[in-house]
């Protein structure tokens, strides 16, 4: 008789079972994809018997068979200005994102800044800042990018801001006092302890930004400045009453914002592999 | 040379302020070199606090705390103890190697040296084959195995445990007990251990050190000689002597009824 031993087990007979690997087998990819993938399948017939029984006029709501046809005649213009709001979109993310992560480790380290900054930056959160696009049109050329890039930053400052600096000054009591007792202070507690205790905190706010940079990038776009993108292309078709056109650089735009989304989502995996383990074990 | 030595030690926490708290007053102790001292008592006695006067986290308000023959702000400078909580504080997004190199980095120690010094404690805790993996991988009881192998990591010549054991099921906590013993032992390291379970200190200590609150104090010294601690000494006379004595010691002054006030007074 063979008896194999676990090595976890044998070296601690207490350790959870949990910690025993368990791999995802390509059954439990299926299942997990399968479900929504359905949902989504029987959503878009619905909708589509829905228009087509009930007769329902395509300027209220057009078939997605319509919009689906719109999208593969305008594919190249789609790509063309979907890339247009991408990069409005991802400059303006790393830029306000690096922005908020200067502001919150300055705040986090001095107690003034910190108690000052986060009613402020509260109230400022609550402003539609899209609502600055307007002004920030005026203030620079029409053939200019910037605008449109400076109201994706702000719009994506306050998220990564606000959780950054909880992450910062949220530090277990244990580990202040095991770094006194190290001696380890000023810049090597920070390396050490504070910014990669943050890094969840962080990962959290850029996942909000990273949907609303492509948000701001695009609506932006419906307060004048350079048309390039999606925005003045979904307010000029539905301004031609050409509504399945106007869906489908809606569609392209949905799936530039998921792009966005599950790059964060992979960059947060590759940042913090010690969550992964935890996860798979 | 002894491990520690207080002499006169007090704390008292908000001086001067309506909300004035005596932590501790008068404590005089010593910790001969390769002893395991622990201190015993109810909540709000002050052992831990006196623990960290010891770590020179907190500073006493008079007294002096000498550690390994320093004062014990240098000794702490010159990681002279490590330390281990009733939580074992790893760091998450350090694998089980990296947080045991953790005091040998801030230390200015090189990686080849680090990386055999962390294998060593390792293989002495018994988690040799765990080395890359990550904490929240690990049950509790072996996390706090993991921080006892990162305090011993700079050879320390002392070592301050807060309750290590007391977030540990029973079974888990006694094997703890034992592999503690054989490592003090094996590196002739002190051991100042704070704990309010009784049989854990008679068993462990070679001093068990009675402590009573408002205000802290030393009110009894217990010593212990089990000798060579085996599958038997849990069920030995000596053990259970040991554990009646320190139950005494505790119910004693401070649990004493007002008319035993003068016999109080008396015994101080």
């Amino acid at each position: 008789m063979t008896t194999a031993v676990d090595p976890v087990v044998a070296a601690d007979p207490t350790a959870p079972v949990a910690t025993r690997r368990r791999r995802r087998g390509a059954r439990g990819v299926l299942g997990l994809v399968l479900p929504p993938l359905a949902v989504g399948v029987a959503g878009l017939l619905l909708w589509e018997a829905t228009v087509r029984l009930g007769r329902v006029a395509p300027y209220v709501l057009p078939a997605p068979s319509a919009i689906w046809t719109e999208m593969r005649g305008n594919a190249d213009t789609i790509w063309q200005v979907g890339l247009a709001s991408g990069a409005n979109a991802l400059v303006g993310l790393v830029v306000g994102t690096l922005a908020a992560l200067l502001a919150a480790m300055l705040a986090s380290r001095v107690r003034f800044l910190a108690e000052v900054s986060l009613p402020v930056a509260a109230a400022l959160n609550a402003l539609p800042i899209i609502a600055l696009a307007p002004i920030l049109n005026n203030m620079f050329e029409t053939t200019s990018s910037i605008p449109r890039r400076v109201v994706v930053s702000i719009v994506v400052f306050f998220p990564v801001f606000l959780n950054a600096l909880r992450g910062l000054r949220e530090v277990d009591p244990i580990h202040r006092e095991l770094m006194d007792s190290y001696a380890a202070r000023g810049w090597t507690f920070t390396r050490l302890v504070r910014l990669p205790g943050a890094l969840p905190f962080v990962f959290t706010g850029l996942r909000q930004a990273s949907s609303l940079a492509v948000i701001a990038a695009v609506v932006a776009e419906y307060f004048g400045g350079l048309q390039d993108g999606l925005g003045s292309r979904i307010t000029s078709a539905a301004a031609n009453t050409a509504y399945p056109r106007a869906w489908a650089f809606v569609a392209g735009a949905c799936v530039l914002g998921l792009v966005f989304y599950l790059a964060t989502l992979g960059l947060e995996r590759l940042a913090m592999p010690w969550r992964r383990a935890a996860r798979r074990d | 040379m002894t491990a520690v030595e207080l002499s006169g030690v007090g704390k008292v926490f908000n001086a001067g302020r309506g909300d004035e708290v005596t932590a501790l007053t008068g404590i005089d102790l010593t910790v001969d070199e390769g002893r395991l001292v622990s201190l015993i008592g109810p909540s709000g006695c002050g052992k831990s606090t006196l623990l960290r006067l010891v770590a020179d986290l907190l500073p006493p308000t008079s007294g002096t705390v000498t550690v390994a023959g320093k004062p014990a702000r240098r000794a702490r400078l010159d990681q002279e103890y490590g330390i281990v909580f009733q939580q074992a504080g790893l760091f998450d997004w350090r694998t089980v190697q990296r947080n045991v190199e953790l005091p040998l980095e801030l230390r200015g120690t090189g990686r080849a040296q680090r990386r055999d010094r962390a294998r060593e404690m390792l293989d002495l805790v018994g988690l040799g084959e765990f080395a890359g993996h990550y904490p929240e991988q690990l049950s509790g009881g072996m996390q706090q195995r993991v921080a006892i192998a990162r305090a011993l990591a700079v050879h320390p010549p002392l070592l301050l445990m807060d309750e290590p054991f007391g977030a540990l099921d029973e079974m888990t906590r006694e094997r703890l007990q034992d592999e503690l013993l054989r490592i003090c032992a094996r590196t002739g390291t002190s051991t100042m251990f704070v704990t309010h379970s009784i049989p854990e200190a008679v068993y462990l200590s070679d001093l068990v050190v009675v402590m009573s609150p408002r205000p802290g104090r030393i009110t009894d010294r217990i010593p212990v000689d089990l000798g060579e601690r085996g599958e038997t000494t849990r069920q030995s006379p000596g053990f259970f002597t040991g554990i009646t004595s320190v139950r005494k010691a505790l119910r004693g002054p401070a649990a004493v009824p007002a008319q035993h006030e003068p016999a109080t007074a008396v015994e101080r």
